[in-house]
């Protein structure tokens, strides 16, 4: 614990540094998959195939990247708005260290092969129930804290903490109901239609509970620290939480439109979805307005660039989003390359660059030191920004037009093209998506340089400050 | 419809009624300072207490 300021703080840098380790797997893997869609000669049976390698990527990215850069911030920014210092830190390492089993189990299993075929829901029951442990652990120690806090109202980033830790639990026992057959096989509790009803239920609340209410809390507790002014209204921010909680978790289906899932369900997902647009840009407007007499701080400070080009591309998301789910639209960009641009958008540009930003304001306040190179984190911010856009934009491009090719029709009504010459068409722009990863990947290395420097640097300050 | 359909569409209706008790306490005039305090107060919450 650090002792001076009455936090358990060592163990968040723990949880910083180990994500940021399984984000650079995660880029990595990345940028090769991304190569080996564009050269398919770089697929080598059994272990490094596409099919073995993108499911590593995802679980490296979200869990790996995401939730353990969400768990570091959930312990820094809960002690913080409770006044409270963290109820259980040996509780706390334990959790570090189970994290990074999982995560190293999840990669070699899934390099295996051994896979639930779910998306995101993947591994099989023996490394699930750790991840169930895990969760219990986690959310038993921020609970606890929120608990036995010393500040009485509750700020806004803790209610969406709370919801994560609800959310998660929920849909990842729903999803993950299985019968074992044996210590690396199991089947899914649910059959046909309705086991893909669940599996999107689970697929698009991770995408609320993982990729959305975690960023949310944290983009509401740094936006103000960066800048310095509160945010512009917490009870707006409140009004905006529990409309999304109540919409969010009617929306799944919208992965399903045209499916053999009853069509008033679908009717309801697509209802949900457009009305979530409100709570979204509730989001989004306070953090502009909150800008309000401080745009000039976009210049001057790189933490609220990161920021607000990430609550930006939460916006564009989430209206994206929307029409996504509508039926005519849906028929249109479902199955075409158009949903890797929506999904990069949101992880690489909404999530990472608030992860970034939290990273950058954190790092050098606990190891008591300054930024390394404000220049450097310029350089991180523009390279991934510039790489983010390639990937997104080119993706978009090719799923139109894969789209409009499935789509065209001869005189008679027959297909004019075969799904394979859609494919044909198509290396271009992946020839393009490599090289937005390798851009985002470079910014990614800058980013590593200078968090690196920094807490190397804190060291050697602290050695001679001591000696 | 069916009884299936009738039900989640009610649980649906609860919910939102859940929701607009929610937005008119906290829109309401007794809760509007209160409702403001947090983002004040977290600006400052460097140390315990
Ligand atoms: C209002 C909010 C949103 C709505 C209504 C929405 C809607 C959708 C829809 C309809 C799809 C499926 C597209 C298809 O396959 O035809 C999709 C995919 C996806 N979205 Fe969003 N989206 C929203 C926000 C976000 C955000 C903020 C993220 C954050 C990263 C995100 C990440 C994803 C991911 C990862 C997938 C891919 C799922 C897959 O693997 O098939 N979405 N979204």
């Amino acid at each position: 614990m650090n002792q001076q300021e009455g936090y358990a703080d060592d163990i968040v840098k723990g949880f910083v540094i180990w994500s940021m380790v399984w984000g650079l797997v995660a880029v990595l893997v990345g940028v090769f998959i991304s190569f080996q869609i564009a050269f398919p000669q770089l697929n080598f049976p059994p272990y490094l195939t596409y099919g073995r390698l993108r499911p590593i990527h995802t679980n490296a990215g979200i869990f790996g990247w995401g939730i353990g850069s969400f768990m570091a911030f959930f312990i820094y920014i809960t002690q913080r708005l409770t006044r409270t210092s963290l109820w259980s830190p040996g509780l706390a390492k334990a959790q570090l260290w189970l994290f990074n089993i999982v995560i190293a189990l999840a990669a070699v299993t899934l390099a295996m092969g051994m896979n639930r075929s779910k998306e995101y829901a993947e591994l099989e029951w023996p490394v699930a129930s750790l991840v169930v442990v895990l969760w219990v652990i986690f959310a038993v120690n921020i609970v606890m804290t929120i608990v036995k806090r010393r500040e009485e109202q509750m700020y806004i980033s803790l209610w969406y903490i709370l919801a994560t830790l609800v959310g998660v639990a929920v849909l990842y026992l729903v999803n993950n109901a299985a019968i074992p057959v044996s210590l690396t096989k199991s089947y899914s509790a649910y059959a046909g239609a309705n086991d893909a009803n669940v599996q999107w239920w689970y697929g698009h609340n991770a995408v609320a509970m993982v990729l959305t209410t975690p960023p949310l809390a944290i983009f509401y507790y740094f936006l103000p620290k960066a800048t310095g002014v509160p945010i512009y209204s917490h009870r707006m921010g409140v009004i905006a939480f529990w409309s999304l909680i109540f919409m969010y978790l009617w929306t799944g289906a919208h992965h399903l439109l045209w499916a053999p899932v009853p069509d008033w369900v679908q009717t309801l997902a697509m209802g949900f979805s457009v009305m979530l647009i409100a709570p979204s840009w509730a989001a989004v407007f306070n953090g502009y307005f909150s800008m309000n007499g401080q745009w000039h701080q976009m210049r001057e400070n790189y933490l609220v660039k990161f920021l607000i080009f990430g609550i930006t591309f939460y916006g564009l998301q989430t209206l994206q989003g929307p029409s996504q789910s509508i039926r005519t639209f849906s028929a249109f960009i479902h199955f075409t390359d158009w949903v890797p641009g929506h999904v990069h958008m949101g992880t690489l540009g909404w999530v990472s660059l608030v992860l970034f930003a939290a990273i950058y304001y954190t790092i050098p306040r606990l190891y008591h030191s300054e930024i390394y190179s404000i220049g450097l984190a310029n350089v991180h911010f523009w390279l991934v920004l510039t790489g983010q856009l390639i990937f997104s934009i080119t993706m978009w491009i090719a799923g139109v037009q894969q789209a409009a090719m499935l789509n065209a029709t001869n005189p008679d009504g027959s297909l004019h093209y075969s799904f394979i010459e859609t494919m044909v068409e198509l290396y271009p722009y992946w020839h393009m998506r490599a090289v937005g990863g390798v851009i985002y990947l470079a910014g990614l290395l800058v980013f590593l340089y200078n968090i690196y420097q920094t807490i190397a640097g804190a060291k050697t300050q602290a050695v001679a400050q001591r000696a | 419809m069916d009884s299936a359909s009738i039900y989640y569409l009610g649980v649906t209706l609860i919910l939102f009624l859940i929701f607009v008790v929610i937005v008119v306490r906290t829109y309401s005039k007794k809760h509007a300072v209160r409702g403001e305090e947090p983002k004040f107060r977290m600006m400052d919450d460097d140390y315990p207490n």
